[in-house]
Parts: structure tokens; sequence; C-alpha cells
């Protein structure tokens, strides 16, 4: 269909035209509260067509099966005549890595196999006055890309998510504790094994609730809690944003001073074993691994093709697109540290909470996870967070929970000096990191 | 079309069985600074099948291609049976009704060109741009779309509905050296072009704010008497209660049940809640659930009490109360689940000066970046905010973020003013992976006697 697409458009375009055609399929089951309650499927296709015309670039996208080409096509061109000029070259055909996206037993695994891990992962969960919500997902899907310019790809993917959570409310106090897997290939039973170590590890640690700490204090983020402390960095990091103008790393490449010395961040479309990993973009660029800061130095910022060429850089591989909307440039696994090695890497939470760092600290937080973030002004660095889930840090040892603390700082003042990065680097969704030990965060409490 | 429904019902072998189908027309505009985005128009269609039989679980299948109906009625059968559930779903009932629903368009959408779409929306940003050299960035959306419904059940609900929605949001990023900030402006209405040719003065009142709040210094942390404006208190109400009263959470969480037990007291007599998804023309207000259940309005704290909850069929049946309309699914992508639709905190009495008038230093946290909650905990990112200082509003000040416990909170709303607003934002609400959904909040200006406000923390 794609190629019968891309026929059309280049016939009514004078600069070219490129597609994306997906087809997902979806099996789910939902364990609410303990039992069983449904299984799922869902089918869905769609195309996404982009042309350049008189210079200009329009999209339009439909997952209606009776539509007709020459419409599709049409719908392009009128949003190409309102669109403004920019000089988008679709990239010659290139080689590809080899990046292995589909797995045998994820996309063929029954329904009956995933209700069965399911249940053994409430068996382990298990826990009086506790109740389980445990979801499972298997995705199949097939892309396909091409370009006037004859650059195509196609690929079969698979992706598994299996997620948990767990309720403890005794009286007024609400103690949600969750962890998932998310892979290109079935959990092993290890990895299963590591959810429910993980949340009975941090549920154990949180039985106990003593008052938090006060002032500027070391503070220890898990890989989890680290969100609110890397996404103003990757926001800071799209190209996008050096492009308006609002990002507080633009022109810092190359620069030291800027993170500490042991900071690095890379981004990595070719890892194995990962949902996000992909041989080839969804603007026909070919997958690689990118550098975006070494050894505290920023070294890149990440590209679609449009944005690149407005900023007259290169795309670095990072073009996503859905069915609606043009593309956008987007992260795929970004690592923390060295990269990571073995398909799909550690899941498994260490036995020690705190990854090593907890030891010489007198009295801190571990931070697990926090309130809002993503609000606010995120760019900027400057973050304040309610703590969802904390523990209090005194003489090396954690001494039970805290609540109504916040959090509160900002990540380029605090990513200047890194106190210590745990031996604990796990996948939280498509980041890959360890726990990291920051001095002189602001702690309040109520 | 409802031929081709009630036929694939015909044809189910589920004890119980429901058809959705959504064909959708939608035209969105982006502006990036002075430059256009993207204007597209796209088009998406689809269906769902939920399915339910004796002794098994839900069966639900969401597809594309409408020419699986009967392969897809027949899968959701199969799933059913594959999920042996003890004790056994019921659903309360409720009672079949036929209805065609098309609501007002109010300027078909779809008759506007895409390129005045264009224009109204160049002309905001361009009020954005204008205010001052400041202002680096800019982001507007223009968003909207006519939505075309069918649902039919197997207890003899038929159901037509078309539906407009139309959105305009507007972020403006001010920069001076390191420090940035932004004002955002925001509309959403179950409405259609006509009712967003006014705009202009949003636009411009948000970038104006971004450029303000330079200068404004970051509020000093600590526990204040805080005063919410209408649309904050909205977001609070929503976020930090509204979550807590949908069904679902507590219908088979014996202790979460015990937190939530009708006749509770969470407040003081000046507090009353509700839900109201009949509540004419707003965004969150449709005639349908999409379980087929008629909207409502549904009392959820009356003087300070616990007096009710938003269900779904299943969590009514389970609790043994009535259904309240309140299943709602954001697309035939999804299943219905328990939500809120518009969300208010009833009237009180006096002026907004009447709550600040005794207060000698407080905070007056106006409008929202954001909230999140988890359960007891909540999180409130205001867009901006000012120092109350001796019964006065004094200086802008800047991260004003509002932390704390939710019962604590709603039992320190001590004075609820009489200039309750609805808030016609645009964006949506988040859960279970199913964003944006449209909803509504209403407040009038509330005061907390004392809660955390975080930001600068001296060490």
């Amino acid at each position: 269909m794609i190629d019968r697409l891309l026929e059309q458009a280049r016939r009514h375009t004078d600069g070219g035209a490129d597609a994306l055609w997906r087809r997902v399929e979806r099996t789910s089951v939902a364990f609410e509260w303990g039992r069983l309650k449904s299984a799922g499927v869902t089918e869905e296709t769609g195309v996404n067509l982009r042309v350049r015309h008189g210079g200009c670039v329009g999209v339009a996208g439909t997952t209606a099966a009776d539509v007709s080409l020459a419409d599709l096509v049409a719908r392009a061109l009128a949003s190409a005549a309102l669109g403004e000029a920019v000089d988008l070259p679709f990239p010659p055909r290139a080689p590809v890595p080899p990046v292995p996206t589909y797995f045998d037993r994820a996309g063929e695994a029954s329904l009956d196999h995933l209700i069965q891990m399911g249940r053994g992962l409430l068996d382990r969960l298990a826990r009086e006055g506790c109740r389980v919500n445990v979801a499972l997902e298997r995705e199949t899907a097939e892309t396909r890309v091409a370009n006037s310019a004859g650059a195509a790809g196609s690929y079969r993917s698979s992706a598994i998510a299996v997620s948990a959570d767990v309720w403890r409310i005794a009286g007024d106090d609400v103690l949600v504790l969750g962890d998932a897997f998310d892979g290109a290939d079935l959990p092993s039973d290890a990895a299963l094994h590591a959810i429910a170590a993980s949340i009975n590890t941090r549920l154990d640690r949180a039985l106990t609730v003593v008052a938090p700490p006060e002032g500027a204090l070391p503070v220890v983020f898990t890989p989890a809690g680290l969100a609110a402390l890397l996404l103003p960095v990757t926001q800071a990091l799209s190209g996008k944003a050096v492009l308006q103008g609002i990002s507080p790393l633009a022109g810092k490449d190359g620069q030291g001073g800027v993170f500490d010395a042991a900071f690095s961040l890379s981004d990595d479309a070719t890892c194995v074993g990962r949902p996000a990993s992909r041989p080839i973009d969804d603007e026909c660029v070919p997958s690689r691994v990118t550098r975006l800061v070494e050894r505290g130095v920023v070294q890149r910022f990440i590209y679609d093709l449009e944005t690149a060429a407005r900023a007259k850089a290169q795309s670095t591989g990072h073009g996503q697109r859905g069915i609606f909307g043009k593309p956008v440039p987007g992260y795929t696994n970004v690592v923390l540290g060295p990269t990571p090695d073995g398909v799909g890497a550690r899941h498994a939470v260490p036995l020690q909470l705190g990854g090593g760092l907890l030891a010489n600290i007198r009295d801190g937080l571990l931070v697990d996870e926090l309130i809002g973030v993503g609000q606010g002004n995120v760019i900027g660095g400057a973050f304040s967070h309610p703590v969802a889930l904390a523990y209090r840090v005194e003489r090396g040892e954690i001494t039970g929970r805290v609540k109504d603390a916040a959090v509160a700082g900002n990540v380029y003042e605090l990513w200047k000096r890194v106190g210590g990065f745990g031996n604990d680097a796990r996948w939280t969704g498509s980041r890959y990191a360890p726990s990291v030990l920051l001095e002189g965060v602001s702690v309040a409490r109520r | 079309m409802i031929d081709r429904l009630t036929a694939a019902l015909g044809r189910s072998r589920a004890d119980y069985t429901e058809i959705r189908v959504e064909r959708t027309w939608s035209t969105a505009v982006t502006f990036r600074g002075r430059r256009l985005e993207s204007a597209t128009a796209s088009e998406d269609q689809g269906g769902f099948v939920r399915v339910l039989n004796r002794a098994a679980g839900w069966g639900v299948a969401s597809f594309t291609s409408l020419d699986r109906l009967d392969a897809m009625v027949a899968r959701a059968h199969e799933l059913s049976r594959a999920v042996r559930v003890d004790p056994p779903i019921r659903l309360a009932d409720v009672a079949p009704h036929q209805a065609e629903a098309m609501l007002d368009l109010d300027g078909d959408v779809r008759g506007v060109s895409l390129a005045e779409k264009k224009r109204l929306l160049e002309a905001y940003n361009g009020a954005m741009l204008a205010v001052s050299d400041r202002i680096v960035d800019t982001l507007a959306t223009y968003r909207d779309e006519v939505s075309e419904y069918w649902f039919v059940n197997s207890d003899g609900t038929i159901l037509h509905e078309l539906r407009p929605e139309v959105t305009l949001s507007g972020t403006a990023v001010a920069r001076r050296d390191g420090t940035i900030e932004k004002g955002l402006e925001s509309v959403g209405l179950r409405r259609g072009w006509n009712s967003v040719q006014d705009g202009l003065a949003g636009f411009r009142t948000a970038a104006e704010r971004a450029v303000q709040l330079l200068d404004a210094p970051m509020v000093r942390g600590g526990t204040y008497p805080v005063i919410l404006d209408p649309e904050l208190a909205g977001v609070f109400i929503h976020e930090a209660f509204g979550h807590l009263s949908e069904a679902d959470f507590v219908y088979e969480n014996p202790q979460a049940r015990a937190m939530m037990t009708l006749g509770r007291r969470f407040g003081k007599p000046v507090l009353h809640v509700g839900d109201n998804g009949a509540a004419p023309g707003l965004r969150g207000t449709l005639p349908f659930d999409d379980e087929g259940t008629p909207t409502q309005d549904t009392p959820l704290i009356t003087a300070g009490v616990l007096v009710g909850r938003l269900h779904s069929r299943e969590t009514a049946a389970t609790m043994g109360e009535r259904p309240t309309g309140n299943a709602r699914a954001v697309s035939f992508r999804h299943a219905p689940i328990v939500r809120m639709t518009n969300t208010y905190i009833g009237n009180g009495r006096g002026t907004f000066d009447d709550l600040i008038r005794d207060v000698t230093l407080g905070v007056y946290a106006c409008s929202a970046f954001g909230g999140q909650t988890l359960l007891e905990n909540f999180s409130f990112t205001a867009a901006y905010g000012h120092m109350i200082r001796d019964g006065h509003v004094a200086e802008l000040i800047k991260d004003v973020v509002l932390a704390g416990n939710l019962f604590q909170t709603l039992d320190r709303i001590d004075h609820i003013a009489g200039d309750f607003r609805w808030n016609q934002m645009g964006g949506g609400c988040g859960k279970g992976g199913q964003y944006p959904l449209a909803v509504t909040e209403g407040a009038p200006h509330m005061r907390i006697e004392e809660a955390l406000v975080g930001g600068d923390v001296p060490a």
C-alpha cells in the first residue's frame, strides 16, 4: 500500500514524499484487586503521509480502511499549501544496522501464558492487608517506512509489558508501590521474580513511618526517582528546544563545567531487547547510538529531519511519528552512564536499596518516587516536588518511610557535582540508569 | 450503521454484548514561535466490543477496520470465556434508551477551511509575540473535531450522537539570560467555530504574565493560609478528591472502602462537592456515558460529609448503589472506566475580599500548570501567585507548588466565596492510560487555613 501511496504522491508533488504504515496488534490481561477480570485484543492499522510541494511540507493521516489514496494525497497537499517553506531533503537509501526487534517467544505467547505469568506474580506479591493489580500486554507490530528518494525500511517488532502495583491502606495512610518489566522478549522467571522482590523489599522498608529530615541534605535518587532530574536535561538536549531558543544547554556543547565529569548520557536505538529499539527511524534514517553528554561535556542534540533542516544540522535518527500529525524528535533508549550489555539487560533490583550509596550518609533521604514530575517550568531546571515514596537515611541505614516532605533544587546546579553513581543500574521504562547521590538537595517538611 | 450494529449484536453468543463505533473528523493547527508547525486534517475511525458471560470475565476488542466487526464480536466472546471469574461480575440495571442526540455544532468546524483556522490561530499567536521582545518562544494550538458516535447493547439501548469539540491553547515563553518563565492560556469547549472567535485577550494576558514572572521572586517555602482562585480550586477538587470518589478505587478493596465510608466527615460544613455530567453547555457534558447510562448531577460531599461516589454499572452492582453515568472511554480504543465529568465545589458566600481580609501573611495561588495526586498526597503547580499581606493582594510570586495531604487539606478549607465559575479549559484528565478525557472543573475562590507551599527553602 505504501508503495502505491508514494507513487500517487510523487505524481502530484514537486518535492517528493515519505510515508509510514503501521499495523499493531495487542493482547492484554488485567488482574484487578487480585482477581483476573478481563482479556482484550486490539487491532489497529494506520498510515501517515508527508509531501513536499512548492517548497512547503504537509502531512495527513488516517485509520480509515476505506480511504482513497487520492484523498489522502489531496489532504496532505492542502496541508502543504498552508505550510511554511522548509528545505527538507528526504534521505537516500543507506545501510541499515541489524537490530533484532521481533522475538518469537513474545510474538507467539498464548493468552494462557500471559495469564499464568500474571498469576505467578500475584502469588509472589500476596500479603495480608494489601491488594494487588497486575496488567500484562503483548504487542506485535509491523512497520514500513519509505520515501521518494528510494530509502525504505520494514520490520516486525514485539513488546511485552508486565506491571504490578500493591496497595496498602491502613486508616488514612495509603501506600502504593509498583514495578514493571518492559522488553521486546518474554521476561525470564528471574525477571518476574525481580519485580516481586523489588516491590516486597521497598514495601518492607516502608511499613515504619518516620519524621522527615529538613535542610540542604544528601539525597540518593533511585533509578525510578531520577525522572525529575533527567527530564529537564533530555528536554534541553532536544534540537527543537535549541532551535526555539529555550534550551539552557544551547551553545554549551564542547564546554566543560556544565555537568560533573562522571556524567555521561546517550540514546541508543539499537539496544537489543528493548521495545523502543528499531533498525531505522520513522523517517528512513538508520538507527545508531547518539552520545549526548560524554564525561560531563555536551556532545550533541537530537534531531529529526525537519528540525535538522531548520537548524542546518543532520538528523540523528530520532524522527518519531504517529498516524496523525507530523514527525517530531523523540528519544528511544536513554542511557545514563556506560551502555548496558546483554539482551534485555537487568530489570532486577539489587538486593541493596540505594545501590551502595547510603553508607556515608549521616542524615538524608532515599527518593524513589516524586509527585508532579513534568509539571511546571521543567526545562528551566528548577524543581519542587512532594515525595510519593521516600525513605529517611540515618548513619548509613534506612530508618523508615517519610511522608509530607518535599524536595527542591535546580538540576543544572545539582548535576555539576555528583556524590556517586550506584551499582544498581537497571531499566525503568526506556531509561537505563543507576541510583545517584546528589549533595545539597533542599528538603522541606510540614 | 445502527442496522449493521444490531445485526452483529444479534449474532453474539455472549450473555451481554455492547458495541461502540466512532468516526471522527479533526483538524489541528500548530504555531511554534513565528512559524507554522503544521496544519492537518485527519480522519480516525474504529469500533469497540465488550462482552460478558456468566462466571466469566470481560472480553474486549477494539479495531480500526469495521469489516472485522463480526470477527471481533466472536473474539471478544472467546476472550471472555477464557477468563474465569468468581464471584461473577454483575451489572446494575439501567433502563434501555433509544436516542438520537445531535449536539449543537455551533458553527460546524467541518465547513470552515483550514486556511481560516490558520488565520485565527496566527492572530492569537501573534498577540503573544507582540507583547514583548522578551517573549522568545510560543506554542499555540488549535484543534477541533466532530465525532459521530453509535452505541448499542444487548439490553436494548441504541444511541446515535454527533459531538463537537474545539480547543485552543497558548504557551508563551519569556526569557532573560538564564531565567525562563512561561504563561498559559487554555480553552476547551464542546462547541464549534463560533465559540472561539474572541480569544485574543486571553492569549495576550498569558504572554504578559510570562514577562512579569521574569522579575517575580520565588515564593519562600513554608506553611501559609492559601487562597485558591476558582481555576486552581477546580483542579484541586478534581485531582485531590474527585479521583478518590471514583468507585473502581473502592469497590473491591475493603480498606479503601472503609476509608471512603459514606457519612464520613471530610470537611467543614461550608464544603459541598459534586460531579454533574448533565450540566448544560460544558465540555464534560454528554447525554449518556459509554455504557448507555444517562448522565446526572451526583452530590459527593454535602456540608462536609461524604454522601456519594461515581459509578459504572459494575461498581454500582458490587456496592449495591445506583449507576451515575460515569463510565467513560476516551475513544473506541478503550473500555469505559469510572471517570469524572464536570466536577465542582459548590458556591459559598461573600466575596474574594472577605477571604483575605483577616490574612496577615498568606499566598494567593492562581491558575494551574498542572496537578498530580497519589491518593492521599497531592501536588499542584500554580501558574503564578501573589503574596497576601495585611489583608491585601501584594507582590507577584512564582514557583508556587502546593503540596499536602488530602484529608488534612480538605478539613482546613474554612471559607468559600460566592463567586462560582466553570473553567472551560482544554487538555483533559488521564487515568489508566486513557488521556485526554474531556472534563470541566468549577469552583469559587476558596481558602485553606494552612497549607504547605514548596519553593525556595532556606538551607
